[in-house]
């Protein structure tokens, strides 16, 4: 897991962590090597439009299960997958699928499937034609077989043979995402995939990916909600502005943010008591009793979850609750793009 | 799968596309609107087997093959490529000649579908039932066949080149071969008008005059080879465009 460092500097941005001094250095697992083995290696890539920079100098691998990429709006997330899914050639550096080079290599498309962001699909074909068109074009030897099973996996039965003209967009994404898998591919690329769904069907889309990388699948899905993101992948990449701003599991990120105090929200069976216990330790900030709830803001989370039960005891007070208040992933994508 | 069943599958997403309602009335419409000359000429005078060679060439060969084959032509990949759906067939492992080839023959197929029965009705009622004259009128209407998959491919491939493939394509219809052609006779080579003409004058034996005349089938042949070559080189380069 690695973040990127603060982007004052210009040049090439290594891997490594944000606060290299007090943070302790993050395994390479996203690391480029020479020898890829991960099914998706993205090396030193740039991709610039005439002057306008999209993706600044990425590198990551990605390997089996679900990394959500997230960012804001034009931080980089389609041309990032479209770079991956050998749509676009990179200005400089290397995107490798599977230890090739995923640009003009149409074979690759075997083993890879994209669900794009763009709603566009063929609105007078039925939705079991357009998946079996997938089947036909990638020559899978029972496409019928193949085409029924892709289209009860996203479950579109019951509108499989109307025309995908008249579906619902959440339809329209699931019968794209049934053509994606129709030839069950080792390496999924989806791009807003859960854009348009209900709540059932996005828990369903959930499931269903969870089980894909369960089966181990390399499965790269971006999002722009966080909470979908945060359910579902099991690790992020955040880019922002063209640049990877945070690589990995996303809670280890935010132990990582040394530079941005962690906030608890505490119970107990006295809260003023243990707040101004807590205000001898150095490792506390301050904190805040408002409204019957204290918080408290530290500078190291290990360093207080390891002492919290300590001075609660020292000061005579009975913990009841001790959760961290600011871990989610909206908490940490707001901190890694508001600092760029 | 083979290339075949590739190209067979592409080819009938690419007539279910290209016979969406509203285009396909247009385009009858516009095949049928020397037809409709004809009818009214037969309705006037009786036949005017003089004025044949000028309706065929400047209503037929001029004005509806070029649309028609621009509007099937760019329709068929270009339109897909603006649109998004080319994305469909773009990430599956197929060779892209395998996408132009059949772009070229539907979209070329259509436009014969449409321009020859249109060629032959107007020939018959604008030049009546003398054998040379229906020498004349199955001449073009097998030039029309010809040049409808030439200009397909022009058009095609201009969609995989560029975004703005109609208004090129409708450019060199009006502009290099309606305007230089007639003004700069070293144009005429690259002209797909002058091409027809040379097949329709070989056909009819001589009846019709042509710059190129008998090089007309090769450079015919030569163009859609060549062109079909280059989309399918600029089909491999394409770059989707991103959003984000």
């Amino acid at each position: 897991m690695t973040l990127a460092p603060d982007p004052s500097g210009s040049g090439p941005m290594p891997r490594m962590p944000l606060t290299p001094p007090a943070a302790p250095a993050p395994a390479p697992a996203h690391a480029p090597g020479p020898a890829p083995a991960s099914p998706l290696v993205v090396d030193r890539v740039s991709r610039w439009y005439g002057n306008v920079v999209a993706v600044n100098d990425i590198s990551f691998e990605i390997g089996a299960g679900i990394t959500g990429l997230l960012g804001p709006n034009g931080a980089g997330k389609s041309t990032l997958l479209h770079l991956l899914a050998g749509l676009l050639r990179p200005s400089s550096g290397r995107v490798l699928v599977d230890g090739r080079p995923a640009w003009r290599q149409p074979e690759m498309y075997r083993r890879l499937g994209l669900v794009p962001e763009r709603e566009a699909v063929y609105p007078f074909l039925t939705g079991r034609e357009f998946v079996d068109v997938a089947a036909r074009l990638q020559g899978l030897p029972d496409r019928r077989a193949a085409t029924a099973r892709a289209i009860a996996t996203v479950d579109l039965e019951p509108v499989a043979d109307r025309p995908v003209g008249t579906y619902s967009k959440g339809m329209r994404q699931r019968v794209k995402i049934a053509a994606a898998l129709v030839h069950e591919p080792p390496i999924l690329l989806l791009d807003e995939p859960f854009n348009g769904m209900d709540p059932r069907q996005r828990l369903h889309m959930m499931d269903l990916l969870r089980s894909m990388a369960a089966a181990g699948r390399t499965i790269l899905f971006s999002s722009h909600i966080l909470e979908e993101v945060e359910r579902v992948a099991d690790g992020i990449l955040v880019i922002h502005a063209g640049r990877l701003a945070a690589s990995g599991d996303f809670r280890e990120i935010r132990r990582l943010m040394t530079d941005r105090p962690h906030t608890f929200r505490v119970r107990s069976s006295d809260d003023r008591r243990l707040a101004a216990a807590f205000m001898t330790e150095p490792a506390v900030f301050g904190t805040e009793l408002r409204d019957d709830r204290l918080t408290v803001q530290v500078s190291e989370f290990s360093g207080f979850t390891r002492i919290v039960a300590r001075v609660a005891r020292d000061a005579g007070v009975r913990l009841l609750e001790v959760a961290p208040t600011d871990d989610s992933l909206e908490s940490v994508f707001d901190y890694l793009v508001s600092r760029r | 799968m083979t290339s075949l069943d590739v190209m067979v599958t592409v080819g009938w997403v690419t007539a279910r596309a290209l016979l969406g309602r509203r285009r396909t009335i247009l385009m009858a419409l516009l095949a049928g609107a020397p037809v409709v000359l004809g009818i009214l000429i037969r309705l006037g005078n009786g036949t005017r087997p003089s004025a044949l060679q000028n309706v065929l060439d400047v209503l037929i060969v001029s004005s509806v093959l070029p649309l028609v084959a621009l509007v099937f032509g760019s329709a068929a990949l270009g339109s897909e490529l603006d649109d998004g759906t080319g994305v469909h067939l773009l990430t599956k492992p197929i060779p892209r000649w395998a996408i132009v080839v059949p772009k070229v023959l539907v979209s070329g197929g259509l436009t014969a579908l449409l321009v020859v029965p249109s060629t032959l009705l107007a020939g018959f009622l604008v030049g009546g039932s003398g054998s040379h004259q229906i020498g004349v009128t199955l001449a073009f209407a097998g030039a029309v066949l010809v040049g409808g998959f030439v200009y397909s491919a022009i058009f095609v491939a201009l969609g995989a080149a560029t975004s703005r493939g109609l208004v090129i394509g409708l450019a060199y219809s009006l502009l290099w071969e309606g305007l230089l052609s007639a003004a700069l006779a070293g144009t005429q080579l690259f002209s797909v008008r002058e091409y027809i003409r040379g097949m329709a004058s070989v056909l009819s034996n001589g009846d019709v005059e042509s710059v190129v005349g008998g090089s007309a089938f090769p450079l015919a042949a030569l163009t859609i080879g060549l062109v079909a070559a280059f989309a399918s080189a600029r089909l491999a380069r394409h770059e989707i465009r991103s959003g984000d």
